[in-house]
């Protein structure tokens, strides 16, 4: 007799059947808004480069000057900070980083503040919103990640709709407490004089709660930051990229730099959003400096904006655009770096989307990227490859007997899989859980019978190798999941486990592939991707130089240059 | 001429309220109800008219259900049941368009705590109610200046709320709801955030108004005094119910029941008990600081003819008359020389009829002192006459009924 209790109701399978249905049933709609969202924030990014840097920086900090009441601390930290952040050469990100967060605030507030005055007006709304608030300010982002993707695609349209959810209830409840806030007697004076409901919200209402609807879209701001590393995971452009990639490859300086000027740009909006506050309810004529500012500020965007026009329409469109999507392991790093610098070299602007391996299969299917250079197949990347072959074009391998496994240091005593008993706490140091080794590994965890009690660890790219660098210094066993070509082989002394079973493969290869319809959309490129191919030790070299500090386009471009006619020989 | 007339109005609040409908009827009271029921009855089966011109003063302790009651006539809180007609028109039927056409120009509210908005200045507070009429900037301004105007608060115009003091406030919300131009006027409480001396200002400046506009005011308040002072005719809430309605002399002379009996008597036989009842103030002069001149000046500007004389301690030494200070004056004596010594002295717990013998062959008033000869107060004639005709004229009842 089985109860409900034993049996594991379907709830996952419920929220997939719905999303699957509303991706369905509103596909059109969701794509209008990917567009449009698209064309507005490309534009307003676009807009905001093509503004000289030290032109906007001079702005801001006059601006600063005159909203921090003449004092200089304000200004002066602005004018630093900003250039700091253009001199470590982030000022691209930083703009698309603003981009999003504005963008995503005004949508909270424009969301919000409505939402939060219904509320106060309404209890019944007030019971129902309240819950709704706490799921999701305490639903961990990751989790509307996989919604927003499907709704969505890729980029800052879905890294934008994340943020709204997580930074829109302060400013709901923050509104709501304010008016609720007002006393009751300023109310019923307001009513007693026969104020329709419009003229008691406008005149009475939100003036007094004017201040706490403030504090609450600063916080709001401050959570649609916070959000924007999450954001990254799913293609949203800015310096979110900067601090994940960072993270994967364990590169402490990089990811530093990047998060303190994302701590830069928090503090200066969350100074200049208090200023504006603070002048608007000052009791002497303050407002004036606010809307000077907004003003020029609205006028140079404008401006910048017609000139970026006019200069584009001149200069008709520069090349097209390709976008290669890649998962940040060094491999993928070094070979799609190879490929943007080539096609970069035939004239095409090439944007590259750091993803989640799962995300990234899933993206190149729905057409929202051309190509993707980092399918591991046949095993690796199996189940992706089931999922959505019928939607994408395999274009064959582009470096062929590349080899997946456990590895071990060589001072360890074990040879095979089999011979593993109760070594490095009976754990095995993995990578991003989406990978396709960590499924093989889990395989392997149930097929070979003295693994049964053992772990697979999931953490990124970049701390397995951090812990693996750690547990050679200290002579510790350690067990990780391991693929080459990888400079960690050229760097350590590391040695395969053999896999009687065979749960990793025997022949892996790397492929490529495109989306439906890129051959008849940009020959030129088809071409290229489907000729791109190279060896182990080319890649090697490329990912040597790379973890020796050169930057990824710059230990590109130099195989490139080196191997001049073997590039060329893909493009013909 | 009736301007208002209310009809059976009823207000419970919470549910069950069919229940606690049946238990009022069953002269249960409030809080009885409250436990059974959850419900709080507000108002229940008042009826009333405000003719045209009067104060209308409702009273009651707190909790009586009077702030419910005067807000149930511009309908801030829906009746349950009952009609409120203003010159005829029954405003508990009327729509919101009908019912704001009303609020907007008949009836107008002043507020306890003054109910100012503090991010607009006293002007733009004047000009509210205009405002929400839709009057044209340039005459509501007039308006407004002109009632800030009446109330001498033109100057203060361009100040907020926060920077007056709270009887400078009270007159703005006063000057807010006469801008108007109102035919009713509602104040709950208007006087009792301030402080008693503003307090009694305001209801000479209310008194004064009334003279020369001619409103007929709604008034709400807890005390009795204010009430007997400016109210034409008083009801007098208990437990959301009107016990009596009439004018004060009635309301003192013939309670309608033990409870405004005893509410009456709270104000006035309470304090006819003992000495320190009906004590006033003492004026004195301290002999060893105080010369002639000092003293006649001070019964110059208290308009008396006789002061107490203390040492500083303020232990009492005897009294000091008018003739007596000019004598000594001419003769440049000290004080401590032309007293009177000769004082009568009761304590404080001294019961009323022990007085009275006393005070009837003096014309000087009789000291009211402490254990160590402390001055405490005074006792005048007048005010032993007036508490015993008050205590005569219950023990008379009394025996009417007994």
């Amino acid at each position: 007799m089985e109860t409900i209790l034993q049996r594991k109701l379907p709830v996952a399978e419920l929220v997939e059947k719905a999303t699957d249905w509303l991706t369905d049933t509103f596909a059109v709609l969701f794509n209008v808004i990917q567009s449009i969202g698209n064309f507005v924030m490309n534009g307003i990014t676009d807009t905001l480069l093509f503004i000289s840097p030290f032109l906007l920086i001079v702005l801001v900090t006059v601006a600063a000057y005159f909203l921090g009441k003449k004092k200089w601390g304000l200004p002066t930290f602005t004018l630093l900070g900003l250039l700091f952040i253009y001199n470590q050469g982030l000022w691209d990100d930083l703009m698309n980083t603003f981009t999003l967060v504005l963008v995503s605030s005004l949508i909270s507030i424009i969301i919000g503040i409505p939402l939060g005055i219904w509320m106060a007006k309404n209890d019944v709304v007030k019971q129902i919103i309240n819950p709704i608030l706490d799921f999701m300010q305490t639903m961990p982002a990751f989790v509307y990640l996989i919604p927003a993707v499907a709704f969505f695609g890729i980029g800052i349209v879905p890294g934008v709709f994340a943020s709204v959810i997580f930074a829109l209830p302060p400013t709901v409840r923050f509104t709501n407490l304010a008016i609720r806030e007002i006393p009751t007697e300023l109310i019923e004076a307001s009513d007693a004089f026969g104020s329709t409901g419009s003229q008691k919200l406008f005149k009475v209402e939100l003036p007094l709660a004017k201040n706490t609807i403030m504090a609450g879209v600063n916080q709001t701001i401050m959570l649609a930051l916070s959000m924007v590393v999450t954001g990254s995971m799913i293609g949203a452009p800015g310096l979110g990229r900067g601090v994940l990639s960072a993270l994967q490859h364990a590169d402490i300086g990089s990811g530093f730099v990047n998060g303190l000027a994302l701590v830069i740009l928090a503090i200066v909006m969350d100074r200049f959003t208090t200023a504006i506050n603070k002048q608007g309810t000052s009791q002497q004529k303050g407002g004036k400096v606010n809307k000077i500012i907004g003003l020029v500020a609205v006028a140079l965007f404008v401006f910048a904006g017609l000139g970026r026009l006019l200069l584009n329409n001149q200069s008709a469109a520069g090349g097209k655009t390709v976008k290669l999507a890649y998962v940040e392991w060094d491999s993928e790093v070094a070979s799609t770096n190879v490929l943007a610098q080539v096609l970069k070299q035939k004239g095409y602007k090439v944007e590259m989307i750091p993803l989640d391996n799962a995300i990234m299969w899933q993206t190149v299917a729905d057409g929202e990227a051309d190509a993707t250079v980092s399918a591991w197949l046949p095993n690796t990347h199996a189940d992706q490859y089931k999922k959505y072959k019928q939607d994408l074009v395999n274009l064959g391998p582009n470096l062929k007997g590349v080899k997946l496994g456990l590895a071990v240091p060589s001072y360890m005593s074990v040879d095979s899989i089999d011979d593993l008993s109760n070594q490095a706490d009976k754990k095995i140091t993995g990578i991003e859980p989406g990978a396709g080794i960590m499924k093989a590994a889990e395989n392997a965890l149930k097929d070979y019978s003295n693994l049964s009690d053992w772990q697979l660890v999931s953490s990124s790219t970049g701390a397995m190798t951090t812990s693996l660098g750690k547990a050679i210094k200290n002579k510790e066993d350690i067990v990780i999941t391991a693929w080459s070509p990888h400079w960690i082989f050229a760097k350590y002394d590391l040695k395969y486990l053999k896999d009687s079973k065979e749960d990793f493969g025997t022949s892996e290869n790397i492929n490529s592939i495109a989306r439906k319809g890129l051959k008849s959309d940009m020959p030129e490129v088809y071409k290229i991707i489907d000729n791109f191919n190279w060896t182990q030790d080319d890649m090697q070299s490329v990912m040597l130089d790379i973890n020796n500090g050169t930057s990824p386009e710059k230990a590109a471009q130099k195989w490139v240059d080196k191997n001049s006619k073997k590039v060329n020989s893909w493009s013909e | 001429m009736k301007k208002l007339e209310v009809k059976h109005l009823t207000k419970i609040f919470g549910k069950k309220q069919k229940v606690a409908l049946e238990m009022i009827k069953q002269q249960k009271s409030k809080t009885e109800i409250l436990e059974k029921t959850g419900a709080t009855v507000g108002v229940y089966d008042a009826s009333f008219d405000v003719n045209e011109g009067e104060i209308f003063v409702i009273m009651g302790l707190s909790g009586s259900g009077k702030s419910t009651l005067v807000r149930l006539l511009n309908r801030l809180i829906e009746p349950s049941s009952g009609d409120i007609y203003l010159d005829g028109k029954d405003i508990s039927k009327m729509n919101a368009e009908e019912l704001r056409h009303v609020r907007r120009h008949s009836v107008n509210m002043v507020f306890q705590n003054f109910g100012l908005f503090p991010h607009k200045t006293i002007l733009e507070n004047t000009e509210f109610g205009l405002e929400l009429r839709g009057v044209p900037k340039e005459e509501r301004l007039k308006l407004a200046e002109q009632a800030l105007e009446n109330s001498n608060l033109l100057a203060f115009k361009d100040q907020y709320p926060s920077q007056l003091s709270g009887g400078m406030q009270q007159r703005v919300g006063l000057a807010r709801a006469l801008a108007n131009d109102p035919e009713i006027l509602l104040m709950d409480e208007a006087f009792s955030a301030l402080d008693p001396l503003i307090r009694k200002e305001m209801q000479d400046e209310l008194l004064d108004l009334q003279d020369r506009v001619q409103k007929t005011i709604v008034f709400i308040t807890h005390d009795l005094n204010e009430a007997l002072r400016i109210g034409d005719r008083i009801a007098l809430m208990k437990d959301g119910q009107i016990m009596q309605i009439g004018t004060g002399e009635e309301i003192l002379t013939k309670p309608a029941n033990d409870f405004v009996r005893e509410f009456v008597e709270d104000v006035d036989r309470s304090k006819v008990l003992t000495a320190q009842n009906i004590m006033i103030k003492p004026l004195t002069t301290t002999i060893e600081i105080d010369g002639p001149q000092v003293a006649l000046t001070r019964m110059h500007n208290e308009e008396v003819s006789m002061l107490m004389a203390t040492n500083r301690r303020r232990q009492l030494l005897g009294s000091l008359t008018a003739d007596a200070a000019i004598e000594a004056r001419k003769k440049k004596l000290p004080l401590s020389e032309v007293i009177d010594r000769d004082v009568r002295t009761v304590s404080k717990d001294t019961v009323i009829t022990d007085i009275m013998p006393l005070i009837y062959d003096s014309s000087a008033p009789i000291a009211v002192t402490d254990d160590n000869n402390r001055l405490l107060g005074v006792i005048i004639r007048g005010r032993v006459i007036e508490a015993l005709a008050n205590t005569r004229d219950d023990a008379e009842e009394e025996q009417e009924r007994g």
